[in-house]
């Protein structure tokens, strides 16, 4: 036995450094790597980012590629770990890869860009939204979702101007994302004057919260505040209503998902929810949306559109500029616009959105939701 | 024959309850609305494999026997390591041999694959350092990525906020993350075992926890972005130098490639891993290293000799610390970027996987187990979805066929030479 | 203390007693299991979150055949997941552990996290790595306090919780205390090897103890899933880890002390909750076990092991 598994062992070491030595790939399709998670907690959100792209890659394909080479979508996994994000971007920058749509999680996609601007890879993240990404000086990094230092103001106007609550409270979760909005909504409602008596986080994967909402029934808070994702969310609106604590809840993108009405039930009926414009409502992406649907996709996820929309710039900048080179591609995106089904986009200087409008939805107990004026 | 049948039929059923529940209903929830997907296909299969694999146990397990038998091919590198330890002028062979072909390897190989050796190296360094403790001192540790937290966050907020360059921050790292060490094992080294492990595991926790919840210190969950790489004595890898710096590539007047960085990072891991290995190795040889191991088989008969326990594990932790710490400034260095979550429970777990599934006490076994660890998931990756599923079984597998590890710990001997005439 | 104060405090240990019942349930499957072979096993959160999965499909199942009888929805749900549970558990220990036996400590603290690991994604696979959630079966409750002020809660979940947890732990004290089988198990923690030599099937009794550690994770499971509503791949790892913590805190191997410790970690993460910050109840929970560990190294009702040349 002993020798024998030596064997098989010495043997698994030797594929192992023989695979490591040399990759090679030959194949004349443009490659556009998708980053994000596919397995792991997080992967939900993955599902939308690899459908969003999949979708694009197909559809351009369908209708000749570009310029008469086809595109191909790499699914590469990154389980939005920093440490493994900078294994993919190496993984990429080694495969000859031009393009990345990706990667989720700022907290990968932070230390990954690094390696794209370094290398001259063209990045598009369609859901890292953490204002520090395009905040380097990169040439090289785009995306096509708006950023928190966005979205949190809006929610923190809104409530300054329109709820004007006696007693407000601002939940997160904690993580990069969820706290990054919290304390930009905390920012907006301190200028308006408006002290929230409770600044708190709560612990991802955390699923009692009853002490935490005995806490805000005995303080009497009249508004809360929650950023960061929806099965903590539904989760303290289920509890909340259970325990007779019937107070507005609002929340950003994160939350703003079907799953949130079956996690809450009734619960979810009133919630607030900023997020981008609902892009698969808007006429002009009714064959697109009937596309998803025929594939027993759901594209009403806040990444879905913006991930099609980063395949798209690619596809049509490669088309525009006529040319595969990620930096001269780079300058092509910076200087002209886009027609996507997230709209007529531009950039920023910094790679940001020119334009990207959060707005401010009521979310209902059957999971549609409809805009607030 | 007679009782097979019944088995294998016990078996199925067995596996019936089993997968059904798991992969023959799949709850799918759209929307608010919840329904059952029925997939009988997975579970068929696997009631009928496991039912015929039980009926057919006896011929099965007779042909493998037969199998194993026929093959008994010797392993020559095996042998050959064997036979030159024994011979105290040629001890140092392998190892040198080893090492040229670790140095000569990055230029020849693709730039991923170099990264994830990098990587691989970082482990390596963790489990050398926790197998002082666990496999030298015999205390089990459940949380040791706090000491390696502690390296990270050192280097980073040195280079943040003092600008502190790489080399310099690279001891402080390693000497705060000692005192950690020294501070936690103070009041928790006269617990017992496993309780031993839980505190360090609480500890552990804590201290990620700490690290996520004060945001003016270390950023909470937003990490620190922006640490330097490590420069060669000033010269930077950049494409461009920072103010008043050089970069590697203007200095030898050769093109700039992001390959540098690259395998410069790892010839460094490359160098800590070999100093490590040094001084562990010197380590274990004097009364020190020995009082380690006299304590992992017999505290009572140590504290009878004189020796005192506590020093003894104190010592030890400590120095484990020491070598996590400097993993730690290493890591934050290669990432750039480091935020709470890469200093979590799982961590810890992995890390002690490498030194068990390495043979604990054995330092090759070690660096076998980390490289295994680190790459053989990412080789995978194109597996996704199984990727993990498979790591899990091959740990457990593991354990099974070979529980000593990948290489068992010899000790370090002497050994009398065989008498030429017999004693008077 | 004023009374709306007081109320708050009431409504506080409530739900810290109900946190605290779940992790009771958890825990005494790590406290079983270490007092019978001396391991942690590492792998019971896991199995937890396979009841919650089981438990969340069967009410799904009988919700599609318009059962609402919540007695009979309860009954059910808990035996069938009692019984995969039950079979994952006896699996795990024939597969992975029974092997081991006799091999060095650490050894099957790895094969553990190893079928840790496995089983979270093998799980995913089947199910998704997507929350699955449902909505309670069980809603309202009693309301105590002023009409207009701040008013104590108690639902009628959290008093089934709570009564199902006394049961079964009831049950389990009964059949530990006056079976034979229990004579056995309580043989097996005291002095395996002599167990053995008097006739005892200590391989039996191994197994029976993962099946009943099993069988409690799943009634948890099972409350769970009808008390959140939430379920997924990644929920056994941290009611793993505080389940865990719980026992330490009792004192691993006692049965009565994985229930308290289970209770005492519930009520300290409520109340650092409540009147500290949210962010820190589990850096208070976690402080709790150093502390207690520090004054006690047992455990709050561990019997101190004397060691011996």
């Amino acid at each position: 036995m002993n020798t024998f598994s030596r064997n098989v062992l010495s043997a698994a070491v030797g594929a192992v450094v023989l695979v490591l030595g040399g990759v090679a790939h030959a194949a004349d399709t443009v490659k556009i790597a998708v980053a994000g998670p596919i397995t792991g907690p997080v992967a939900q959100y993955g599902d939308m980012q690899m459908s969003g792209a999949k979708m694009a890659v197909e559809q351009i394909n369908a209708k000749g590629g570009v310029n008469g080479k086809m595109l191909e979508a790499v699914l590469i996994d990154d389980v939005c770990e920093p440490k493994q994000a900078v294994a993919v971007a190496n993984q990429i920058v080694n495969d000859k890869i031009k393009y990345v749509v990706g990667h989720l999680c700022s907290g990968s996609t932070q230390p990954a860009s690094k390696l794209y601007e370094e290398e001259g890879i063209l990045m598009i993240t369609p859901a890292a939204t953490n204002p520090a990404i395009t905040q380097q000086g990169y040439r090289m990094v785009f995306r096509t979702i708006g950023t928190d230092d966005q979205q949190g103001p809006t929610a923190g106007r809104y409530i300054a101007t329109q709820i004007k609550p006696k007693k407000l409270a601002i939940l997160h979760d904690k993580q990069q994302y969820g706290e990054g909005i919290a304390k930009e909504v905390d920012k907006t409602v301190k200028a308006a004057g408006i002290q929230p008596v409770l600044f708190e986080g709560i612990s991802k994967g955390q699923t009692d919260f009853s002490a935490l909402i005995t806490k805000m029934k005995k303080d009497e808070v009249d508004f809360v505040y929650y950023g960061g994702y929806h099965p903590e969310l539904g989760l303290l609106l289920r509890q909340s209503r259970e325990q007779g604590f019937d107070t507005k809840y609002m929340g950003p993108e994160g939350v703003g998902n079907k799953d949130i009405s079956a996690i809450a039930g009734p619960a979810s009926e009133g919630l607030l929810v900023t997020l981008p414009a609902d892009f698969s409502t808007d006429p002009a992406n009714a064959n697109l949306v009937k596309a998803f649907k025929d594939k027993g996709q759901d594209p009403t996820g806040p990444f879905v559109m913006p991930s099609y929309s980063a395949v798209r710039i690619i596809a049509d900048a490669i088309q525009g500029a006529k040319t595969e080179d990620p930096v001269k591609l780079a300058e092509y995106i910076h200087k002209n616009s886009f027609q996507t089904p997230i709209g007529n986009v531009a950039f920023k200087d910094n790679g940001d959105l020119k334009e990207f409008e959060f707005v401010i939805f009521e979310w209902h107990a059957d999971a549609t939701k409809t805009p607030v004026k | 024959m007679r009782r097979v049948l019944p088995e294998a039929l016990l078996a199925a059923v067995l596996t019936a309850v089993l997968a059904v529940p798991i992969f023959g209903l799949r709850i799918h929830v759209d929307g608010i609305d919840v329904s059952l997907d029925r997939t009988p296909t997975p579970v068929i299969v696997a009631v009928v494999v496991v039912f015929l694999l039980r009926l057919f146990q006896e011929p099965l397990r007779a042909g493998w026997a037969r199998a194993r038998l026929s093959i008994t091919w010797q392993h020559p590198l095996a042998d050959a390591l064997r036979r030159t330890r024994r011979q105290p002028g040629y001890r140092a062979l392998p190892w040198t041999l080893l090492l040229i072909a670790a140095v000569v390897w990055p230029f020849t190989a693709s730039r991923g694959a170099v990264d994830i050796m990098t990587l691989a190296l970082i482990y390596v360094m963790l489990g050398l350092g926790l197998n002082i403790v666990v496999g030298f001192a015999g205390l089990l540790v459940l949380g040791y990525a706090a000491f390696y937290a502690v390296g990270a966050y050192a280097y980073a907020l040195l280079a943040q906020h003092f600008g502190l360059s790489f080399w310099l921050s690279l001891p402080i790292a390693g000497a705060l993350a000692a005192l950690t060490g020294f501070l936690l094992g103070l009041p928790v080294l006269r617990l017992r075992g496993d309780y031993l492990a839980i505190v360090t595991l609480g500890f552990g926790e804590i201290t990620r926890l700490l690290l996520n919840n004060l945001n003016v210190l270390t950023g909470g969950p937003d990490g620190i972005g922006n640490i330097p790489r490590p420069t060669l004595f000033g010269l930077e890898f950049g494409r461009r130098a920072s103010e008043g710096g050089a970069t590697f590539h203007e200095f030898f007047g050769i093109d700039y490639s992001g390959e540098h960085a690259v395998i410069f990072l790892y010839l460094l891991g490359l160098a800590l891993v070999v100093s490590i290995l040094f001084v562990i190795d010197r380590l274990q040889r004097m009364p020190l290293g020995r009082a380690w191991e006299a304590l992992r088989e017999d505290e009572i008969a140590c504290r009878s000799l004189g020796l005192n326990p506590t020093v003894i594990k104190l010592s030890a932790l400590t120095l484990s610390a020491v070598f996590a710490g400097l993993a730690g400034a290493f890591f934050a260095a290669r990432q750039g970027y480091i935020n709470p979550e890469s200093f979590t429970f799982i961590e810890s777990a992995m890390v002690l996987a490498i030194v068990v599934l390495g043979g604990m006490g054995s330092q090759f076994g070690i660096m076998l187990a980390a490289i295994a660890i680190t790459a053989l998931p990412e080789l995978a990756r194109e597996f996704n979805e199984y990727r993990m599923l498979a790591f899990g079984l091959v740990m457990v597998l593991m354990m099974i066929w070979r529980p000593q590890g990948l290489v068992p710990a010899v000790r370090p001997r002497l050994e009398l030479p065989e008498r030429s005439e017999p004693a008077p | 203390m004023s009374g709306s104060s007081l109320l708050e405090f009431i409504q506080q240990a409530i739900n810290g007693l109900t946190l605290g019942s779940i992790y009771a349930l958890i825990a005494i499957g790590y406290t079983m299991v270490y007092g019978i072979i001396g391991m942690i096993n590492f792998a019971h959160g896991e199995i937890y979150m396979i009841g919650a999965y089981v438990g969340l499909l069967v009410i799904t199942v009988l919700g599609l055949f318009g059962v609402d009888s919540i007695s009979l929805i309860l009954l059910a749900t808990l035996a069938v997941s009692i019984l995969v549970t039950g079979s994952y558990g006896w699996t795990v220990e024939r597969l992975a552990y029974r092997p081991l036996r006799g091999s060095p400590r650490l050894v099957p603290l790895i094969s553990a996290i190893g079928v840790s690991i496995f089983l979270q994604n093998y799980v995913q696979l089947g199910q998704g790595a997507r929350d699955v959630s449902m909505q309670p079966v069980l809603t309202g409750g009693w309301r105590f306090g002023p009409e207009d002020g701040f008013q104590v809660y108690l639902s009628y979940m959290q008093v089934l919780i709570a009564a199902v947890t006394v049961v079964s732990m009831t049950v389990l004290t009964l059949f530990i205390s006056r079976s034979r089988m229990g004579r056995a198990c309580r043989a097996c923690s005291q002095d395996r090897a002599m167990a053995n030599l008097l006739g005892i099937d200590t391989d039996r009794v191994i197994a029976l103890t993962f099946v009943l550690g099993a069988a409690l994770a799943a009634v948890a499971g099972v409350l769970v899933s009808m008390y959140y509503g939430l379920v997924n791949p990644f929920i056994g790892f941290i009611a793993g880890l505080k389940a865990f913590t719980a026992a330490v805190l009792g004192g691993i191997g006692s049965i009565p002390g994985a229930m308290l410790g289970g209770v005492v970690l519930g009520l300290a993460e409520s109340f650092a909750s409540a009147y500290l910050r949210t962010e820190y109840k589990d850096v208070v929970a976690f402080a709790l076990l150093i502390g207690v560990l520090l004054v006690r190294p047992s455990g709050l009702l561990g019997r101190p092991d004397v060691e011996k040349v």
